[in-house]
């Protein structure tokens, strides 16, 4: 009797399974040998849960039925014992190819059932995506609020060493201030207050193509060596001319500046404690200084900025040296530099239409009043 | 641009994961989250385990500001950080000695500091402060290119598990005593240390790798060794030391490991091995002994190969095998010693488990092929023997392959791969 029973009982019937009760009451089979992988449900069969559906072993509550089954996938790869490294790190490799809510979700699911090895994954997998972007792109990856004050991103350094170097900056970031407070103003006030952009920015930026080539040909070349990817790569040329010619006037009004105390500055941004806030801001600085004109002719320092011809060319080729190392500083910042240029630009199409002789006079009003 | 329609799902997770992830990014990026938004403003701050070295590091002209950026993050950082630091590494090229550095580490010796990795640039060495002998909790200490001066009141670190010191000026006597005073040290490794006299007493030291000129080595207590690696070089003043030396040094290196696993000699290691080695001396059987690999084998001195037989004569569960012949062999063909071949020949031993052999830069002098020989006779379980001649032995290759062709071979299932790459 026992012989016929044997016949009759298949091999596959001899796996062991336990029953997995997920976060939102469904229950799962599970073939034990794989479930095994994770030390949560190793304590809980070892407890005597699970045999039987109507005991199943009730999951953490992070763990919900789709990321049980991505686990119960990368149990089943790494439990077949004959599979050499390559193999396991190739399957590792294609697994985390997840978007980042999915790879969140995961990694705390993983962690809740003291899945080691796949924490590790995952976490290395998110620290690649955090990795070398910038404090926008990250939080627009993850949907972080972007609830820090600007006072607190703009935090200025306090001068205990009458640095030349440092007030140049603190300068800057009293400006950036000015500016900050400027637009909230500008925001509030009528429409015929707002033709400060009132020509469209691509011809602002061709405007200022045309009068930096070789800077541009050089930033283009810089910024496709980075090895990142970028979503808007063809955008990146006119931002960084924006930037040079702000650059430019500021290195060539400052001429006496000499290499090094440039270098020291860009030390101060490049420092990563003050870089996230150092750089959107100085970069705002220098883009506002592009756009609304206004403001820039208050001020003394920046007034005599030729944006070319007059510097002689010696002078200029360490400049563009200097403005490529700086440029270099401030380029992870493009992207994001461009799409606010683009979204003031589309603001502010409207007005340009019903003021556009009124504008254009303005143009050349202000550029005069650079050029002296 | 767009809204927060997802969920901030990446704050939610713990601290520990979030840790995890912090330490997989280049220091300046975790310490950039920081402007991320309130919930992430500290989280770089908790970070346990800080790795500054020069992959973040930017490409500057001038030297001495770079070092100078660096000094400064690396001061800022550890004064705005909170909480204990369980691991502290500093590998950049571009500092030296410095009274920052002393600073910093009296700063982590205070905060409970576990692993403690020091690895700065050439030239002035850094000299190790005395703070670092106050890290009563280290379990890991790594230094590169540093002085090192344990005071007269050093009791050892009472949690050290691993300890690797390379290009380390230490006074001689001090190397036995930190390693003696470490009673839980599993992994040992030293390198580059000159004319050193070293008797280890580790009574857990379970993984031994060394590298330099070594007058005079002993195991004296290392009971739990598993591996060894030795890369031993050799001056005109050590070898003349050896001749007038009458003690062997195949037992004082080898006599007290019985449960070794893995040996890796190089360079003169098994010239070493031989001097000082009578013959039929009894021998401990190394029962674990799965992995023999031997650089630098001179086959034409008897004394060598003796070494390598008794090595596999005492290791019955040998696996693999690797030997790597010597380049520089004398091109002068004495009539071999036959008569120990016949002796060896004449003794019934037989490697069952063996199942790989590769021997490389194999220059075809007649005690590497006797070797070979007595190789194929006794390896009934061999899988594969493969066989790499020497760069520039040309003329003996065919000679070589005709005296392989000829040996008898125990193994049915052994196949022998002679790699030739066309001069």
């Amino acid at each position: 009797m026992t012989e016929a029973d044997s016949d009759i009982i298949k091999p596959e019937m001899l796996k062991a399974y336990v029953w997995l009760q997920t976060s939102d009451g469904s229950i799962q089979q599970v073939e034990q040998e794989f479930a095994m992988y994770c030390p949560f449900i190793c304590q809980e069969i070892q407890a005597g849960m699970g045999s039987s559906k109507n005991y199943p072993i009730s999951l953490p509550p992070r763990v919900n039925p789709a990321m049980l089954s991505l686990i119960l996938d990368y149990c089943r790869f790494h439990q077949v014992p004959g599979r050499s490294n390559k193999e396991r790190k190739s399957f590792d490799e294609k697994f985390v190819r997840m978007d980042t809510k999915r790879l969140c979700e995961l990694t705390s699911a993983a962690d809740s059932l003291q899945l080691k090895p796949l924490v590790d994954l995952t976490s290395r997998a998110l620290a690649r995506v955090i990795e070398g972007k910038t404090p926008e792109e990250i939080r627009e990856i993850f949907h972080l609020p972007d609830d820090l004050t600007e006072e607190e991103k703009l935090e200025p350094i306090k001068n205990t060493m009458d640095d030349p170097r440092i007030r140049l900056l603190n300068r800057l970031y009293a400006r950036k201030r000015k500016e900050l407070k400027e637009r909230e103003r500008l925001k509030t006030a009528e429409a015929e207050e707002e033709h400060a952009d009132e020509r469209s920015v691509d011809d602002l930026l061709s405007f200022i193509n045309g009068s930096n080539e070789d800077s541009r040909g050089t930033r283009t070349s810089k910024t496709k060596k980075k090895n990142r990817k970028r979503k808007d790569h063809h955008k990146t040329a006119p931002p960084n001319c924006t930037s040079t010619s702000n650059i430019t006037s500021c290195s060539s009004n400052s001429v006496n500046m000499d290499k090094k105390e440039l270098d020291a500055r860009h030390s101060m941004y490049s420092n990563p404690l003050l870089h996230g806030k150092l750089l959107t801001d100085v970069c705002n600085a220098t883009k506002l200084l592009d756009i609304e004109d206004d403001g820039l002719a208050a001020e003394d320092e920046f007034d005599d900025c030729d944006l070319d011809d007059d510097i002689d060319p010696a002078l200029k080729e360490q400049i563009d040296r200097e403005v490529e190392d700086f440029a270099r500083r401030l380029n992870s910042d493009w992207p994001e530099r461009m799409q606010e240029i683009l979204s003031l630009g589309q603001q502010r199409r409207p007005l340009q239409v019903t003021i556009n002789g009124n504008g254009s006079l303005r143009r050349f009003t202000s550029l005069d009043q650079r050029q002296k | 641009m767009e809204e927060h329609t997802g969920r901030d799902l990446i704050s939610e997770l713990p601290q520990g994961i979030i840790e995890t992830i912090l330490t997989k990014l280049p220091i300046g990026d975790a310490v950039r989250t920081s402007v991320l938004s309130t919930r992430w403003r500290n989280k770089w701050a908790l970070l346990t385990h800080l790795v500054f070295n020069d992959r973040s590091a930017i490409q500057f002209h001038d030297i001495t500001a770079l070092q100078h950026i660096i000094v400064n993050f690396v001061t800022r950082f550890l004064f705005l950080h909170d909480g204990p630091i369980h691991k502290f590494s500093l590998c950049t090229s571009y500092l030296q000695s410095s009274p920052d550095i002393d600073q910093w580490l009296l700063f982590i010796s205070r905060k409970d500091v576990k692993e403690l990795i020091l690895e700065l640039g050439e030239g002035e060495w850094f000299r190790a402060p005395s703070s670092v002998f106050s890290c009563k909790n280290l379990t890991r200490l790594e230094l590169v290119r540093c002085e090192l001066d344990p005071p007269p009141n050093f009791k050892g670190f009472l949690f050290l598990k691993y300890l690797s010191l390379q290009q380390v000026l230490i006074p001689p006597d001090d190397v036995e005593r930190l390693i003696s005073s470490c009673p839980l040290l599993e992994s040992l490794t030293l390198s580059y240390f000159d004319s050193l006299e070293l008797t280890v007493r580790a009574p857990n030291l379970k993984y031994l790798i060394l590298e330099g000129e070594f007058k005079d080595l002993c195991l004296a207590n290392t009971p739990l060794l598993v591996a060894i690696s030795v890369a031993m070089y050799m001056t005109d003043d050590i070898a003349e030391h050896f001749e007038q030396s009458s003690s062997c040094n195949f037992d004082k290196l080898l006599g007290g490991v019985p449960n070794l696993e893995r040996l890796i000699g190089h360079i003169y290691f098994t010239k070493y091995l031989s001097i000082g080695n009578g013959r039929g001396r009894s021998r401990i059987t190394y029962n674990q002994l799965k992995f023999i690999e031997l650089y630098q084998v001179s086959f034409d001195d008897m004394k060598e190969v003796l070494v390598v037989l008794q090595l596999i004569m005492h290791s019955p569960n040998l696996k693999a095998l690797q030997i790597s012949g010597s380049s520089n062999t004398s091109g002068t063909m004495r009539s071999p010693d036959s008569e120990i071949w016949d002796e060896k020949f004449s003794i019934d031993c037989t490697f069952h488990k063996l199942k790989t052999v590769k021997l490389t830069d194999v220059s075809g002098v007649p005690h590497e092929m006797k070797f070979i020989k007595y190789l194929l006779e006794r390896t009934p379980g061999l899988e594969e023997m493969s066989i790499t001649p020497g760069l520039y032995v040309t003329d003996k290759r065919l000679n070589m392959l005709i005296d392989l062709v000829s040996f008898r071979r125990a193994s049915p299932q052994a196949s022998i791969v002679f790699i030739h790459e066309p001069v």
